[in-house]
């Protein structure tokens, strides 16, 4: 398989954010004044106390600033199958000699490229020079935060991927993936750290692919996991990505067959 | 190049055809009578409900991967570039994909932007062309990796009058060199003048597959011949003729051109009285399938 087109397609799509500068910067504010805001409602909430549960001020800025850096990074398109089977260009897109699946995958990480240069960066910079955020718990723990944050990029990409393939039978898919996102914003930790989450809801959510997104890698940065602990819940994600992955792609499969059958 | 047999689908219903390597073939016939659908099931993009489909010796449904070099589909309306593209950028991205030489990829887009003459645009995105100037790059895009096959469907949407013939003059070349075309139109006069064979749909079957010329002699065979004649009106009382009749020194003759060829008539004619302008008409290819919709030429036989 030759790379060099996957890497045209990422390139394009990278360049293609930086033609829209103003949404772009409209983007970092939205970011940032959301992440001020939330850190408003939990400083309120502290009402001065150093610590709740263990769980301090600086961990839930910096639960933040991730969750929502990550967040902010790991955006894969929802729709772009649904456009293409809406648009009728997935028959195009089938005769091409590329698989359509590495398109996607290389679209989605030229954007997450640039997103994480232009987007994550500044919203760091602006978060550690106002409200401050803690450093990495060791020089290993963020490569290791590096390499799960990584994996939960591909948890979520997994989870838009079958998502998206369901489009193949009820073309307009915009609830589902706003049920989608819901469910991740919710239930990752991007919007209340799961510290908070009830102890049966935690036990839940571990069964869950969502806390792996961003949760995990958040908690290895801040240290709270040991060696062990790392490798379970890497393990763990992996397994998600595969299992969603592979059903995304039963997906997938069956529904170029309805396209081929049924037409598009 | 390409085989049906059997082929039901959608509209179609039960048609056989072959489409030989090196030929152009123009599948006409009203909206709705199955062409697109051919072309979808001869790349497939479809899969027929009944008989088989082999293009390339092979089951295109599953054979899909195999084609990509092989086969270059044209969808009218189905974008080839990408819309927020320059074309010079969509065109590279095409070099791109299917892996060609840069050398060689820009000898070609020399000349197909010379020849379809969108090289003038080539920095402008896809989005700001017009209908005409979108088509004229979407088929340069379609041409440039020089398939084996090539599977339009209606390409002269949108296109001028220059741009008909010049698709027509690109075809017919490759076409010299090995390609083979299956192409749906409504426009006549270039299906007329480009492909070598015809096959007409209607109702979902194939109801002739040949010639223009076969097509007319079966269903069009009535010429008309207007002659200007200087003295009298000669005499036809033997000769096979459907009508004629006489205005002034202008004479209209309509004739079975199966039955009785031109050239006879007219050494009939000199034979009894001198003539000074000649001129035959054959009906047109549109005429020729408007009539058969209407199935005015089907009383014939």
């Amino acid at each position: 398989m030759r790379l060099s087109p996957y890497i045209a397609y990422a390139k394009k799509c990278f360049l293609g954010r930086s033609a829209y500068r103003f949404d772009h910067i409209m983007d970092i504010i939205s970011t940032c004044m959301q992440f001020f805001i939330f850190c408003e409602i939990y400083k309120a909430l502290y009402g001065g106390s150093s610590e709740i549960d263990g769980i301090t001020m600086p961990m839930i800025t910096t639960n933040f600033v991730l969750a929502m850096g990550l967040n902010a990074v790991f955006y894969p398109d929802d729709y772009f199958l649904p456009n293409k089977i809406w648009d009728g260009s997935i028959a195009t897109e089938l005769l091409r000699p590329i698989s359509f699946k590495g398109r996607m995958i290389a679209e989605n990480l030229g954007n997450a490229l640039f997103s994480l240069i232009f987007h994550f960066l500044p919203v760091l910079i602006i978060a550690v020079l106002t409200v401050g955020v803690s450093a990495p718990a060791s020089a290993v723990m963020f490569l290791l935060f590096l390499l799960s944050a990584a994996l939960g990029f591909g948890v979520l990409w997994a989870i838009s991927f079958a998502v998206q393939m369901t489009a193949f039978w009820l073309i307009n898919i915009w609830s589902l993936i706003t049920i989608k996102n819901v469910f991740v914003n919710v239930l990752s930790g991007s919007m209340i750290p799961l510290w908070f989450m009830p102890e049966w809801m935690r036990g839940v959510l571990d069964f869950t692919p969502f806390s792996s997104i961003y949760f995990t890698p958040v908690q290895i940065y801040l240290g709270q996991l040991s060696y062990g602990e790392i490798a379970l819940k890497c393990a763990v994600q992996l397994v998600w990505i595969a299992v969603i992955y592979l059903v995304g792609d039963i997906l997938w499969k069956k529904g170029q067959q309805k396209l081929v059958v049924q037409g598009g | 190049m390409i085989n049906f047999e059997n082929v039901s689908k959608y509209a179609l219903n039960n048609v056989s055809i072959h489409i030989p390597k090196g030929e152009i073939v123009g599948l006409i016939g009203a909206s709705g009578a199955g062409k697109t659908t051919m072309i979808k099931l001869s790349c497939g993009l479809l899969a027929p409900e009944s008989g088989r489909v082999y293009t390339l010796d092979k089951n295109p449904v599953l054979n899909r991967k195999l084609y990509k070099n092989n086969i270059s589909t044209f969808i009218a309306g189905v974008p080839l570039l990408c819309h927020d593209d320059t074309v010079s950028q969509g065109f590279e991205l095409i070099r791109n994909m299917y892996g060609i030489e840069k050398t060689e990829f820009h000898k070609r887009y020399e000349k197909l932007s010379e020849q379809l003459d969108f090289g003038k645009y080539e920095s402008q995105s896809v989005k700001n062309l017009s209908l005409g100037q979108r088509m004229r790059a979407e088929l340069g895009a379609a041409l440039i990796y020089e398939p084996k096959l090539l599977l339009l469907d209606e390409p002269n949407v949108g296109l001028d009058e220059n741009g008909k013939s010049v698709l027509c003059e690109i075809l017919t070349e490759r076409c010299k060199n090995g390609m083979t075309v299956l192409m749906t139109s409504h426009d006549m006069s270039g299906v007329s003048k480009m492909c070598g064979r015809i096959a007409l749909l209607d109702g979902g079957k194939l109801v002739f597959y040949g010639s223009e010329d076969n097509l007319r002699s079966r269903y069009a065979p009535i010429d008309v011949m207007r002659v200007k004649i200087c003295g009298n009106i000669p005499d036809f009382e033997d000769l096979p003729l459907k009508k004629y009749f006489v205005q002034g020194d202008i004479l209209t003759l309509s004739y079975n051109s199966n039955h009785i060829t031109s050239a006879e008539i007219l050494k009939l004619i000199l034979r009894q009285t001198s003539v000074s302008e000649v001129s035959i008409r054959k009906p047109s290819l549109e005429s020729i399938i408007s009539q058969l919709k209407k199935g005015g030429y089907y009383e014939l036989y």
